[in-house]
């Protein structure tokens, strides 16, 4: 255990979790190193949805993690850190077909049951509401009190709080352990050794070298798009809406429609800025950034069908990241299992927006012998048995 | 048309010879053009019914040579269609804005050929009705035939800016001035080692002639410093030697020299499995003006057939290429601005950087604030600069130089254009209806009748 708090961490990987984990930290007076490979956010953090959302969720820990990172998303918005960062909005989850309305039906009621506000709106009151949908939307419900934050530009303002130093382009090689293997006593970089009482590792897929996770860890590649401004098709949508098929790609279960390994889900977010953001994939293959024409025309097909006014609209990006998953569905976020003053927090998949900020604040509760906001125990990577590539 | 096994995208001189070359040593070829002439920005062709301008004998020449050979091969051209990118799958994607819908094409080679961009620096009041580029007048003129209305000014730096005030005052409006922050009379000797290259001096000296003849006062060595709205007219302030000269006009024409069109392109590839190989031709590789750019139109097409045909590739760039590059030295040489300051420093930092998005020179500066540099990505994402429906066209380079003139005591390589731009498709916006047009062939059949239901 860790006999007194630490004054001095490093912290690898400047996504939203690693930010998050500096900025919590630094509040507490502790100085911190970040070491960053590429550049802030230059990975899935900089690539993502930005959704800050438990509509998808389904009753259990992660349900009640990320029912914390809204929250938590609420009151970093209100102190003024995320103050214009965080926009809040409902999210609506369309159903087109009869199976999509027997799915979201049940899915409403595990999320009231969770204590989440939501309504069901027949299709007559959704196309009042919502007069941008397509007449194929035939019910929704509307889970309120959620939100949406780009993940980028949270990092940047966690950053430019905590005012820590990044070293960008420099990648970690090595954690040192010491002769009794259970503390790490230097961190060796691509520009020199780095000391710190304790270490976060918060490096996405780049955790899987370090740790030997290469069994554990997955890439799991996304694609989204955005399109330009129409600030009055923007205007006409009071939420984002997700397709009610999204549900079954969450679950890994790939779509009729979609490539062997891919699941295509959508969801169309009426973003501050007056564009459209649009996605996603999520494709077990490969982990290119790369954007493919099956699934950019695919996913634009399915946002027209139910948002026709998007046609007449020009795509004015597309963009790829890899999130990292794990093999079973649970984020890591713990001690590194065996190491007194090593801590790792990855492997969110597709919920880092919504869950980095609540999981970097619980993790440095962990780390000064606090109770923690989140309930940790679930994740712990003491789950697995580690493959030893600590030295 | 469907069987090509190389596109070459953009019909300017490059594109041309390298179809050409590509086509007479039996390769299956297909150019396209955004525009809806053949000749690309040298040799744009008078829109139907406009009165021709008509090219100086010289290049309608080069034009006309170039031309035949290109009609001889029977190449089919698709006009109206613009190159959006190669996907992560390896496909040619393209969109056909006449029949408003994107293709994706299997190829087995590109020859990219899109030309060059001009530059022009930000300055107050660069972003106001009236203000245009100086190759977006003489692109106007080819088209039409006609010189701009009222008084008009040029100005920024490098020897287009004669070519287009000669171009002006032969179609009878001669500009009311134009202003060069360099002075090529300064530098005498660089002027003699042109004697090299007697038609470029033929050029310059036919454009000069123009310029004198029309009594056009030629301000070098000076710089606009602002521009301001006066009425309906636009205010100049110009700075020469320390002295301030003001100026009434209605339209300015910028122009600070050219640079590669090549923002988002795909790089080379010269061997993959998956994907075409792909090769830069002309001015979106080096910016080096039309006759260079039918060179290396050739020397490209040339080494994508060698890499093709799995035979030796070709060694180096040929002399005509060298020789212009030299020359194109030599009137950088002479048309270098007079003083150190980059113009990018002086700027106020409420001069517009970025204008799709409103960002100003002082934004970047109060972003790029931080005790550690942020790298090109970072101010794209946190500043929005490059974001915009340009995609960075206009602010990418200026941003790039702008951070490195910040960051010139950092250690770090300086920020590049492409940086803030990245290379993803699609490289212009592209509509969403072209788009949903080329979905997957597998997948097209059952929405079809989906859609066939519904209208019925």
């Amino acid at each position: 255990m860790q006999p007194r708090l630490p004054s001095t961490a490093i912290v690898i990987g400047s996504g939203i979790v690693g930010a998050s984990v500096a900025y919590f930290l630094a509040r507490r007076g502790i100085a911190v190193r970040l070491i960053e490979a590429v550049s802030p956010a230059a990975e899935a953090t900089g690539a993502a949805d930005g959704a800050v959302s438990v509509a998808s969720k389904k009753p259990g820990p992660m349900m009640q993690a990320a029912l914390k990172g809204v929250a938590l998303f609420g009151e970093l918005a209100d102190e003024g850190l995320l103050a214009g960062a965080f926009k809040r909005r409902s999210t609506f989850i369309v159903a087109a077909s009869e199976d999509e309305c027997a799915v979201l039906e049940a899915h409403a009621s595990a999320l009231a049951g969770a204590g989440v506000r939501v309504d069901t709106l027949d299709g007559k009151t959704l196309r009042a509401r919502f007069c941008a949908l397509s007449p194929g939307a035939r019910m929704a419900i509307e889970v309120h009190g959620e939100g949406h934050a780009i993940g980028y530009q949270v990092v940047h303002r966690l950053l430019t709080a905590a005012n820590v130093k990044v070293s960008r382009n420099t990648s970690v090689q090595e954690l040192m352990l010491d002769t009794n293997g259970q503390r790490i006593t230097k961190v060796t970089t691509s520009r020199g050794d780095a000391r710190a009482d304790i270490v976060v590792l918060a490096a996405g897929n780049g955790s899987a070298g370090l740790l030997g996770l290469r069994d554990i860890l997955r890439p799991r590649k996304g694609q989204l798009l955005i399109t330009e401004r129409a600030p009055a098709l923007n205007a006409a949508m009071p939420g984002a809406i997700m397709s009610g098929r999204y549900l079954l790609s969450k679950g890994s279960q790939t779509s009729a429609k979609a490539a062997p390994g891919r699941g295509l889900g959508l969801v169309i977010d009426p973003l501050v800025t007056g564009q459209f953001l649009i996605g996603g994939t999520r494709e077990d293959f490969g982990d290119r950034s790369t954007n493919d024409i099956d699934a950019v025309s695919q996913i634009l097909r399915d946002a027209v069908a139910l948002v026709p006014g998007l046609a007449s609209l020009r795509l004015l990006r597309s963009f790829a990241g890899v999130r990292t998953a794990v093999v079973d569905g649970l984020p890591l976020v713990g001690r590194i299992p065996g190491t007194e003053n090593g801590f790792v927090a990855t492997g969110f998949e597709g919920d880092g927006i919504c869950l980095g900020p609540v999981m970097g604040k619980s993790i440095v509760q962990m780390i000064c012998g606090e109770p923690t906001d989140v309930d940790l125990s679930v994740f712990d990577p003491s789950r697995f048995v580690l493959s030893g590539a600590l030295q | 048309m469907t069987d090509a096994e190389i596109t070459v995208i953009g019909a300017g001189p490059s594109g041309m010879v390298a179809a050409t070359t590509l086509s007479k040593v039996g390769y299956h070829v297909e150019i396209i053009e955004q525009r809806e002439t053949l000749g690309g920005a040298i040799y744009r062709q008078p829109v139907e019914s406009a009165m021709a301008g008509g090219p100086a004998a010289g290049s309608n020449a080069r034009w006309k040579t170039i031309r035949n050979a290109f009609v001889k091969q029977a190449i089919p051209v698709r006009c109206g269609t613009v190159f959006l990118g190669i996907d992560g799958d390896g496909l040619v994607l393209i969109e056909d804005r006449r029949k408003g819908r994107v293709e994706r094409l299997r190829r087995k080679g590109v020859v990219v050929a899109v030309g060059a961009v001009e530059k022009v620096y930000p300055r107050t009041g660069w972003h106001l009705p009236g203000v245009s580029t100086a190759g977006g007048l003489q692109v106007m003129m080819k088209e039409t035939g006609r010189a701009p209305e009222g008084r008009v000014l040029l100005a920024g730096n490098g020897p287009l800016l004669i070519a287009v005030a000669a171009q002006m005052a032969r179609l009878g409006n001669p500009p009311a001035a134009l202003v060069e922050a360099g002075d090529p009379f300064g530098h005498m000797a660089t002027g003699v080692a042109l004697l090299k290259h007697p038609a470029l001096l033929q050029e310059a000296l036919l454009y000069l002639m123009d310029v004198y003849r029309s009594r056009i006062p030629w301000l070098r060595g000076a710089h606009v410093t602002s521009i301001e709205k006066e009425g309906p007219a636009l205010l100049v302030r110009i700075e020469r030697k320390g002295l301030e000269k003001r100026m009434s006009v209605d339209r300015i024409g910028l122009h600070d020299g050219i640079r590669c069109n090549d923002f988002g392109l795909p790089p080379e590839t010269l061997s993959s499995k998956d994907a075409p190989v792909v090769v830069r031709a002309g001015d979106c590789r080096e910016a080096l003006g039309a006759i260079a750019a039918e060179a290396d139109g050739a020397r490209a097409a040339q080494r994508l057939a060698n890499i093709l045909s799995g035979s030796a590739e070709a060694s180096g760039l040929d002399a005509a290429i060298n020789r212009t590059r030299q020359a194109q030295d030599l009137l950088a040489r002479l048309f270098a601005p007079i003083g150190n300051v980059s113009p990018l420093a002086i700027c106020s930092d409420e001069t517009i950087l970025c204008r799709c998005e409103a960002k100003t020179v002082g934004d970047l500066r109060s972003l790029c604030q931080h005790l550690h540099p942020m790298t090109g990505r970072e101010v794209k994402l946190n500043g929005r600069f490059a974001m915009g429906a340009c995609q960075g066209r206009f602010c990418a380079d200026n941003t790039a130089s702008l951070m490195a003139l910040m960051n010139a005591d950092s250690a770090d390589l300086p920020p590049r254009a492409e940086d803030l731009t990245g290379r993803r498709w699609p490289v212009r916006p592209v509509s969403i209806a072209a788009l949903t047009a080329a979905a997957n062939p597998n997948t097209e059949k059952p929405n079809n009748e989906v859609e066939q239901d519904d209208a019925s």
